[in-house]
């Protein structure tokens, strides 16, 4: 049963992989630019696999290498925790948000390593401004997922799932979700939050990356979304609930909306300066989550 | 199996934290440390603690990425690049680790360890939330208090700005060899003045009476303040292989050369070679690290006691 479990997540992950890329593709119509087919990121990933990998100078080939690998990791471990059904996950952690604030602490940490690891100018620079930025997001996302468990009076993902029967998190929580896209937006490195990469800084993290190894990457990236929409999905859209279809197609039409929605965000909002970024975390947006962690509370009691 | 699986991660735990002490770069100390961490969050999740275990991965990953970037923005040779140890006070670092080792060895074998399995069903989470916040509320709270403290002392800490100046007011790094010129880049904007040395001192106007001390007869060349601060930035050529004196990382002035200073902002992984050398020979046998401390008389200022 648990084979199989595992086996339907790992499918689905595979095709929010591939959705997520065509929605990246097709964003750019938005603005008056050519949409590409379905078809187009298995051409553009194919394209990328026979290609040979740089080398840089005395890289640290170990973290190199692991850098994609750790990130895809992290992005499974965190959909893991997320209900596919009612009371039904792959893994039933009583502690499931905290298992998925590991994975983005991690997943920071990853994406700082695989800057650091080459060994060349620009992916350190992309490294150290992502890793600045990347830690303060921690803070919103932390206050978001314990308002969210808060009615649910659980750390556990099924816990809240189950507490939104009456009503979803996004109705009790308005500003959850905007707050936890700001995250998903750094952990996927996309838009206004993509200190990692940029063409400011040549491609910041991936600059040296090519073939196999950039390919990786990006299908990392593509999986975090998916795991990072899962999650979303099922903290403040209710997850597997709804009527007449089966939850599993449920979470599916919902993951795909967010994916859709931090798509759409990472292209329309601009990316300001990594000082600014970080003033707008701090003196912003964090007594905006505080608070919204105190409202939360007040009304779930 | 659960037994196996301990045991594995426990090694692991024991391994990469010995790795913390044989590896010079300052990121890849703090990472090693985190996984030891993580072997132990391991335990902790297999031996039915969930939420410590889980929560100790989160705080640890948060805490070492911070822990590494402090350390290359404080320490004086955070890429191992330098000609001196990191491992020093060996007397008093062997003697503390005995002490807790025995402490920790007397705890486990003193004390009454429970045998008995958590019964399935037990809701672990909710017992340890009552506790923290009902009969460990002192200890939870002190902890708490003594966090917040450490945190405003690291933001004070790291502040450029300060009661007694800019914090980088005549600071420059060490030499790449002992007693060599100071690493780092050239001023672009101090004319030939810096030109034509070996390096530059790296004294600032104003601190040239009180920096004198430090830098014994080392002098190398000269610039004024304002070159230097126009080089609090960031450079690049941090990232490189093997910076030569034009090509080190971006270089700082503080005239308080005790305090270290930001010497160096950028630091790729990439000093294999040195990092390797260093590693199975700290002191004794790589030979430009004959003497570290005779490095730290000549005028760096640093007793590298911070870590």
């Amino acid at each position: 049963m648990s084979v199989l479990l595992a086996a339907g997540v790992l499918v689905a992950l595979a095709l929010g992989i591939w959705l997520g890329a065509w929605f990246d593709r097709l964003a750019p119509a938005l603005e008056g630019g050519r949409a590409a087919g379905p078809m187009a990121p298995l051409r553009d990933w194919a394209a990328l696999l026979i290609r040979d990998q740089a080398e840089t100078e005395a890289p640290d080939r170990m973290n190199r290498l692991l850098a994609p690998a750790w990130y895809l990791a992290l992005a499974a471990i965190g959909l893991s925790v997320v209900p596919v059904a009612e009371g039904l996950a792959l893994w039933h952690s009583p502690v499931g948000i905290v298992v998925w604030g590991s994975c983005e602490a991690l997943i920071v940490i990853t994406v700082f390593l695989h800057g650091w690891s080459p060994n060349a100018p620009f992916p350190l620079i992309g490294a150290y401004r992502y890793a600045a930025i990347g830690l303060p997001v921690m803070l919103p996302s932390m206050f978001v997922l314990i308002a969210a468990a808060l009615p649910a009076e659980s750390l556990s993902l099924i816990a809240i799932v189950d507490s939104q029967r009456d009503s979803w998190n996004l109705v009790r929580q308005p500003l959850g979700l905007p707050l936890f896209l700001v995250v998903g937006l750094t952990l996927t490195l996309r838009g206004p939050l993509d200190f990692a990469g940029g063409v400011d800084i040549a491609g910041g993290t991936s600059a040296e990356e090519s073939g196999a190894g950039l390919f990786l990457w990006q299908v990392a990236r593509l999986a975090t979304l998916v795991a990072f929409s899962a999650l979303a999905a099922a903290v403040f859209l209710g997850g597997p609930l709804g009527p007449l279809l089966p939850g599993p197609v449920w979470l599916a039409l919902k993951t795909a909306l967010v994916m859709a929605l931090t798509v759409l965000a990472g292209r329309l909002i601009a990316r300001t300066t990594p000082s600014r970024m970080l003033h707008v975390l701090w003196v912003w947006l964090l007594p905006l989550s505080f608070a919204h962690l105190a409202v939360s509370g007040m009304v779930a009691l | 199996m659960t037994d196996l699986a301990i045991i594995l991660l426990a090694l692991f735990g024991v391994w990469t934290g010995w790795r913390v002490f044989r590896v010079d770069s300052m990121v890849r100390a703090s990472f090693a440390l985190m996984l030891s961490f993580i072997a132990t969050a391991g335990i902790g999740l297999l031996l039915s603690a969930p939420y410590i275990g889980v929560a100790t991965v989160f705080m640890m990953a948060v805490e070492m990425l911070v822990m590494a970037i402090f350390m290359v923005m404080f320490m004086m040779n955070p890429a191992g690049l330098n000609p001196m140890s990191m491992v020093h006070q060996h007397r008093l670092s062997i003697g503390a680790g005995v002490v807790a080792f025995a402490g920790l060895g007397a705890a486990v074998l003193l004390s009454d360890l429970p045998d008995s399995p958590v019964a399935p069903g037990t809701d672990v989470v909710a017992q340890l939330g009552f506790e923290l916040l009902g009969p460990s509320m002192l200890i939870f709270e002190t902890a708490g208090v003594t966090l917040l403290a450490t945190m405003l002392g690291a933001v004070i800490l790291s502040s450029r700005q300060g009661r007694f100046g800019m914090a980088d007011h005549g600071s420059r790094p060490p030499g790449l060899e002992p007693g060599g010129a100071p690493a780092g880049r050239r001023p672009e904007k101090g004319g030939g003045h810096g030109h034509g040395h070996g390096g530059h001192g790296g004294h600032g106007d104003g601190g040239h009476g009180r920096a004198s001390d430090d830098h014994g007869g080392e002098h190398r060349g000269h610039m004024s303040d304002g070159d230097h601060e126009g080089h609090a930035g960031y450079s690049p050529d941090g990232a490189m292989g093997a910076p030569g004196p034009e090509h080190g990382a971006t270089h700082r002035t503080p005239a308080k050369s005790e305090h270290g200073g930001e010497h160096r902002t950028a630091h790729g992984p990439g000093h294999a070679p040195q990092d390797q050398k260093a590693a199975d020979a700290p002191q004794e046998d790589a030979a430009p690290n004959a003497d570290p401390h005779a490095h730290h008389r000549k005028g760096t200022g640093h007793d590298g006691d911070d870590t």
